[in-house]
């Protein structure tokens, strides 16, 4: 007979800030950001550029992807696939990251091989060939993707979704990549005007992260690379506002789907409003634990579903909150009930236990998020794009901490209407429409695609 | 070429009397500690008629245990600001989480007392619980994505029916259906016990003191004998070119070809392994180059090597097709490029390239405690040295043009492939 020992209190979390950048300006204006992380061997650098989405002509959507995915397709230097070929030698991944609220290029390299590999990555950002049969090649690729995405039930609920929560005059409603309509139309000569027009040393940052012991300067290597950048035709750059579309109640029918993809939410809030600490705090306690309120009976009790969750997604300026699950066919109606109920806290505050659980898990998922060159980097990143201070990480911490249960309770009340709530369901909407019209959405609008 | 960065971490071993493994990994970078428990035990552990058991199983183990109430694990350990999950594959079952150094004990706390203790707490209703959360996941990632049976197809044409790949993890519906509690009785005792785990402790712990606590919570475990692993001699290359073909409703047609591979710790793993980068890692691969940029007949291309223990390993090459451009002619492009590589063999340049964008690859993989704690567990596990994570890069870059050459004739020969075809549903 073995004796377990007692359950072992939890210590206090040790001392950790998120890591501040030496700063310094490249001499066309370029903003450097540095992170100096020893022992981090693989150096993440971010060039971060203040352009939106928003910023394609709505006639051609997708001509911003098409841009940057075109980038590394060879050069003015090094033509066609060479230019790859002497990147993926370093050892280097080269990406790109387009958003509503800006444009990164990301480069990702061991730190031996850092020098060669920069001046590569600036050489696909600057002057790029972007070459017909490449351009050409991408529109088809593209159009590729979009069916793949559309073919994929959960791809196809969250594009669904944003065009339901949006303005469906803004670029927010619509895939990042482009549509159809659009991208099919683009030609070379739009993508290499795309880029002459936005492409440029203005409003951009560059965020190198990593152990820079074996590299020499990163300073004077950043200056080497993009200091000399010019482009007296940049064009100035507006952040759109992207605001919320008029409620809606539908379903896209997948004729023999054996589960149903679910997105309920609505238009929200970004992280300059008083309220994101609190309704950060509100809706892990809903729905981003494991044992959240949603989670916990949906899944745990019930088994109706692998997980369900809610977030909230925060834009340059507003955003959208959402929760979303796969359920098998059969529970649907009896699931968005029952999410009537869960989603009310009218009756169910949060309590001080669940307030103080989110805070320890924010606090604690955090060094571990941001150990890494590219963990740094990339939330470096989200602080230029989103118009944040370098501290934030920091100060965020500090919100959360001072959240209450009457703090999170309010938010999450203000923001979640449960009258007002937008409803994406994919699924067999013969077997589908009425149980959910039954489950209080007799307003439901059945999509057929062709 | 630049000189590849020499690593050196820090790796202490030490068994408890009851079998139990015990690595640390020291590193005070940041105030967190990650723990880590590899169980040897996999798909290929399942018994006919039993498959799924080993995932089945990963979801029981968070429904609680003596002193742990259902769903506790993972609500106490978030509550301590730790990321914890499990996964299960063909050769193994982790169970991590990465926490603030404060909450180290209760970590071992927990993996503990679900090791010793598991089957105290175990109900037929938690079990029949999470068969449904099993049921849901395999229709959420295979039954209602496209393509999402292609694991299921590919495993089926490579191994024989009653080998132990020739399932795969999520397993059959009719097996789990049929699981009761006394089945999960048994799979417990035959593999849950610490003479068949690893555990890893990464992070803000010396080692001593990572040692200590393993002491104090996991030495009073019986020693118990463990489960012999599957016997898997080295099965001899696919004949004959077996065909399967499926029509779904996929938005492009595709073809998978796939090969017997050697394991992953035989001598020619690693050419074996490059020789599937040059073919489809990247957008300089010949699979890419060839398919999608030069003749434009597929929208994607791919290639690369599973590593596994059980005496064969598998490779798979795929393209998804362009419209108006058929299977057959994907299969016959696939098989031109694969024969020109035997043939003439990488180019210096590829070859360095394939190292290149192995060792970043490893670099990050290494770069976190947690995925390093990981591939700690992983080759105590597999291959009986959590050393050789120091090692892989200058293990990979010891190949030389001849052994990837001579390794890919003997392994990727095109007669020695099995096809699968998806073709679309007709309008």
């Amino acid at each position: 007979m073995t004796t377990f020992p007692p359950q072992p209190p939890i210590g206090a979390p040790g001392q950790w800030s998120f890591p501040l950048p030496s700063t310094s300006t490249l001499s066309n204006g370029i903003e450097l950001l540095t992170f100096d992380q020893p022992g981090q061997h693989v150096i993440a650098a971010h060039l971060v550029l203040d352009l939106p989405l928003g910023t394609e002509p709505r006639e051609l959507e997708g001509v911003a992807t098409l841009t940057a995915r075109t980038l590394d397709e060879g050069t003015r230097k090094h033509g066609g696939e060479e230019f790859a070929e002497l990147l993926e030698t370093e050892g280097a991944g080269f990406g790109i990251d387009l958003s509503l609220s800006g444009t990164q290029a990301v480069l990702d390299v061991p730190a031996t091989r850092l020098d060669r590999a920069l001046e590569l990555f600036a050489e696909a950002v600057r002057e790029p060939a972007l070459a017909d049969e490449d351009v050409n090649r991408h529109v088809t690729l593209r159009l590729a993707e979009i069916e793949q995405s559309e073919a994929n039930s959960a791809q196809l609920a969250s594009i669904a979704f944003r065009r339901a929560v949006f303005d469906p005059e803004s670029r927010g409603a619509r895939m990042n990549g482009g549509e159809p309509d659009t991208v099919g139309g683009i030609t070379p000569d739009e993508v290499r005007a795309f880029h002459a027009r936005h492409y440029g040393p203005h409003g951009a940052t560059l965020i190198l992260a990593g152990d820079f012991s074996s590299t020499g300067d990163p300073v004077a290597l950043a200056e080497r690379c993009f200091g000399d950048w010019t482009n007296p035709g940049q064009a100035p750059v507006q952040h759109l506002p992207i605001g919320p579309a008029r409620r809606q109640v539908q379903i896209i029918h997948r004729p023999g789907a054996v589960q149903a993809d679910i997105r309920l939410g609505g238009y929200a809030i970004d992280r300059f409003d008083p309220r994101w600490p609190a309704i950060t705090v509100a809706s892990y306690a809903m729905g981003g634990a494991f044992l959240s309120r949603l989670n916990a009976v949906l899944r745990e009790d019930l088994g109706y579903t692998y997980g369900i969750r809610l977030a909230f997604s925060p834009l340059r300026s507003g955003g959208s909150f959402a929760v979303q699950g796969s359920f098998r066919t059969e529970v649907v109606g009896d699931t968005l009930h029952r999410l009537h109920g869960l989603l009310d806290v009218s009756e169910k505050p949060f309590t001080n236990a669940e307030v103080a659980d989110a805070v320890t898990y924010f606090t604690g998922v955090s060094p571990l998020r941001y150990a890494t060159a590219d963990g740094v980097a990339d939330q470096a990143a989200t602080h230029v794009l989103a118009g944040l201070p370098h501290t934030y990480v920091d100060s965020n911490l500090d919100a959360l901490r001072a959240v209450t249960p009457d703090d999170a309770t309010t938010a999450y009340a203000e923001l979640v209407d449960l009258n007002a709530l937008t409803l994406v369901v994919v699924g067999d909407a013969d077997l589908l429409a009425e149980p959910i019209r039954a489950a209080g959405h007799p307003d439901l609008e059945v999509i057929v695609r062709d | 070429m630049t000189a590849a960065l020499k690593l050196d971490y820090p790796i202490v071993q030490r068994t408890l009397d009851n079998g139990l493994r015990v690595i640390a990994s020291p590193d005070h970078g940041v105030p967190s500690v990650a723990v880590n428990l590899w169980y040897d035990v996999g798909s290929r552990h399942e018994e006919p008629g039993r498959t799924g058991f080993a995932h089945l199983f990963e979801h029981v183990m968070f429904q609680g245990s003596a002193h742990v109430g259902t769903a506790q694990h993972i609500a106490l350990m978030q509550a301590a600001g730790a990321a914890v999950n499990a996964t299960t594959w063909f050769d193994r079952t982790n169970y991590f989480q990465t926490l603030p150094t404060g909450g180290l004990d209760l970590a071992l706390w927990l993996e503990a007392d679900r090791m010793g203790t598991l089957l105290d707490a175990l109900t037929q209703e938690n079990l029949d619980n999470q068969r449904e959360v099993v049921k849901e996941e395999k229709r959420q990632r295979y039954d209602n994505v496209p393509y999402g049976d292609v694991m299921e197809r590919l495993v089926e044409l490579t191994f024989p029916a009653d080998h132990p790949y020739g399932h795969t993890t999520i397993g059959s519906m009719e097996d789990l259906n049929a699981a009761s509690l006394e089945d999960v009785h048994t799979f417990f005792r035959t593999h849950y016990t610490p003479s068949n785990a690893v555990l890893t402790i990464a992070g803000d712990v010396t080692a001593e003191a990572a040692f200590a606590r393993a002491e104090t919570y996991f030495g009073h475990l019986p020693n118990v004998p463990a489960a012999p692993d599957p016997a898997t001699a080295p099965l001899p290359a696919l004949t004959g070119v077996p065909r399967a073909e499926t029509t779904a409703d996929v938005p492009a047609e595709a073809v998978y070809l796939t090969w017997r591979l050697p394991a992953r710790n035989h001598p020619d793993f690693d050419a074996v392994d490059l020789a599937f980068s040059v073919l489809g890692q990247g957008q300089t691969a010949r699979l890419h180059r060839a398919l999608v940029r030069r003749l434009e007949h597929a929208e994607a291309t791919g290639a690369n090597a599973m590593g596994l223990i059980g005496g064969t390993s598998f490779g798979i090459a795929y393209a998804r097709a362009r419209d108006e451009v058929s299977p057959e002619t994907l299969e016959q492009d696939l098989i031109t490029e694969i024969a020109q590589l035997l043939e003439e063999g990488p180019t210096e340049i590829e070859l360095r390239r394939a190292k290149a964008q192995f060792e970043r690859h490893w670099l990050h993989e290494l770069a976190r405690i947690d995925s390093r704690a990981d591939a700690l567990g992983e080759y105590a596990t597999l291959e009986g040295d959590p050393s050789l994570i120091n090692s892989r890069i200058a293990a990979v870059n010891a190949v030389d043009t001849d052994r990837l050459v001579t390794a890919a004739r003997t392994w990727l020969a095109p007669e020695a492939r099995a096809t699968l075809i998806y073709r679309k549903e007709s309008a």
